[in-house]
């Protein structure tokens, strides 16, 4: 299965370079190269590498290997076809561990960034009802029931767009340089990832690239249902560009304004659940 | 049991009580168990902070007999979220979660900075009205099935009221104390890792628990 592992991380890297370079072009720069998201992480793995002076060192380190554990459990759940509720589960720790990356270091930029990580866990609630309308539908959490649900009666696109939306702005606020990246944000230098650099920063890198292959992956297998390996890289590449594009034309919000936006969207979404509770026989 | 976390991995009996490991529980009990090991591993951080309206920064000095009992703290919130997240029986649940609060306090209350301080008291008095709806949730549930056993519960048969549901997510969430906490002042006062750390990751794994307790029963 590291083969699996390899091939998620490196594509997942691939997609983020795109994503930058779809950002670029549509804001009439040249942008770099789409591999470069690769080229960092092979440069951070030969960087002098070392622990501040002032950090909580086994946790310092420990939290990359708890990042790169769980998107790995992530990617294996998905490919398995899994609980979705065990997705949804580590998609909410992530938070921990950026918190756990901003509060290791003792640097005021990281810890505001790891604060930020937490107070932002408004936008899990969207994935929380997602998952429950999906089950309102299917009356199982299991990626393989879900997709030969879809197999029989048409993609959750289609049944439930409102969901596929909530879904897709998950999607969106975890990706780099969107609206919602105030855990990124550059008045905190890197936010919670300051002070981690070298072969740490590289092992950051493979968890963004694992992170964003298995979300993606997880969105074509939830809303377009099973579809040969190769259609779901083109149909999450496709997905992927479309988020850049809403990326690229708008701003990053503040972070009351983030939380306020993320809360009103999952109100709505709550609103959207209760109402097919209500009407599903 | 409806297959919402995947099929039982593991079920300890203790009489007519019982603990059961799905892939899901087993996820978040991995996850308690590896960050309750780094709470008792770590040293914890030297905190650097800011000097607003310049340049200049200095590091914060705790003491170890402060940092000492954090940790214990942390050690004892871990125990009692690992002890959330496999129970099968509503009552210990709702324990568990209300041990989570009590240490989630204890984790914060033991800094030695009236600011702090104050924070803790506040939500030591939140922590303690959301046993209101906890245990009433549980109550409810007790009152309306005669029995407190989530697998029994899951097996269908039973009409479980959606206010107790209600009741028993809304108690959760005040006992995790990352909710009231998180965007505080305050956390940046306290020197954070590895102990802060351990009241974030308790309120999301008991709320994550309480999420698979709702839907299941």
């Amino acid at each position: 299965m590291i083969e699996y592992l390899v091939f998620a991380a490196v594509f997942g890297l691939l997609l983020l370079g795109l994503h930058r370079k779809v950002i670029a072009r549509v804001q009439m720069r040249p942008g770099p190269p789409v591999w470069q998201e690769i080229l960092h992480a092979l440069k951070f793995s030969f960087k002098s590498t070392w622990v501040p002076k002032t950090a909580s060192a086994t946790l310092y380190v420990g939290v990359v290997l708890v990042g790169i554990g769980i998107w790995s459990a992530a990617l294996f759940v998905v490919l398995a076809g899994e609980s979705i509720l065990i997705l949804f589960a580590i998609y909410m720790l992530h938070k921990v561990v950026e918190h756990g990356f901003g509060l290791s270091s003792g640097s005021p930029y990281g810890k505001f960034g790891g604060v930020r990580s937490v107070i932002s866990a408004a936008s899990e609630i969207p994935l929380f009802v997602t998952i429950a309308a999906i089950y309102l539908f299917t009356e199982s959490l299991l990626l393989s029931d879900i997709t030969a649900y879809q197999a029989v009666h048409g993609p959750f696109l289609l049944i439930a767009p409102p969901v596929a939306i909530a879904m897709y702005l998950v999607i969106l606020s975890k990706l780099p340089y969107g609206p919602f990246s105030i855990v990124e944000s550059k008045e905190l230098v890197s936010g919670y990832k300051t002070e981690h650099f070298g072969v740490w920063r590289a092992g950051i890198s493979v968890i963004d690239g694992l992170k964003t292959f298995v979300l993606l992956f997880a969105f074509v297998a939830l809303f377009i249902g099973a579809v040969p390996f190769w259609a779901a890289l083109v149909l999450m590449t496709i997905v992927l560009v479309s988020l850049s594009f809403v990326c690229a034309v708008s701003p990053m919000l503040s972070p009351f304004d983030s939380v306020t936006i993320q809360g009103l969207i999952t109100g709505v979404m709550l609103a959207y659940a209760g109402y097919l509770w209500w009407v599903m026989p | 049991m409806p297959d919402i976390g995947g099929s039982d991995l593991f079920v300890l009996e203790f009489g007519d009580i019982l603990h059961y490991y799905t892939p899901y529980t087993t996820t978040l009990f991995l996850f308690a168990l590896i960050f309750t090991a780094l709470a008792i591993l770590s040293r914890p951080e030297g905190q650097i902070d800011i000097a607003f309206g310049g340049d200049a920064y200095y590091a914060k000095e705790t003491t170890v007999s402060e940092m000492r009992f954090r940790r214990f703290m942390a050690i004892a919130c871990g125990l009692a979220t690992m002890g959330a997240m496999g129970s099968g029986d509503l009552f210990n649940f709702t324990l568990f979660a209300s041990l989570v609060g009590i240490t989630n306090v204890g984790i914060v209350a033991a800094v030695k900075s009236h600011h702090v301080l104050n924070a803790a008291y506040e939500y030591g008095i939140v922590a303690m009205v959301a046993t209101l709806p906890l245990f009433g949730g549980a109550a409810l549930i007790l009152a309306t099935t005669g029995t407190l056993s989530i697998p029994a519960l899951a097996a269908g048969g039973f009409a479980v009221p959606l206010v107790a549901k209600a009741f028993l997510t809304l108690g959760v969430i005040g006992e995790g104390m990352a909710p009231f906490y998180a965007a505080k002042a305050e956390m940046f006062r306290a020197p954070g890792a590895p102990y802060v750390i351990m009241c974030s990751l308790s309120s999301l794994l008991i709320f994550l628990r309480v999420v698979e307790i709702a839907i299941t029963i």
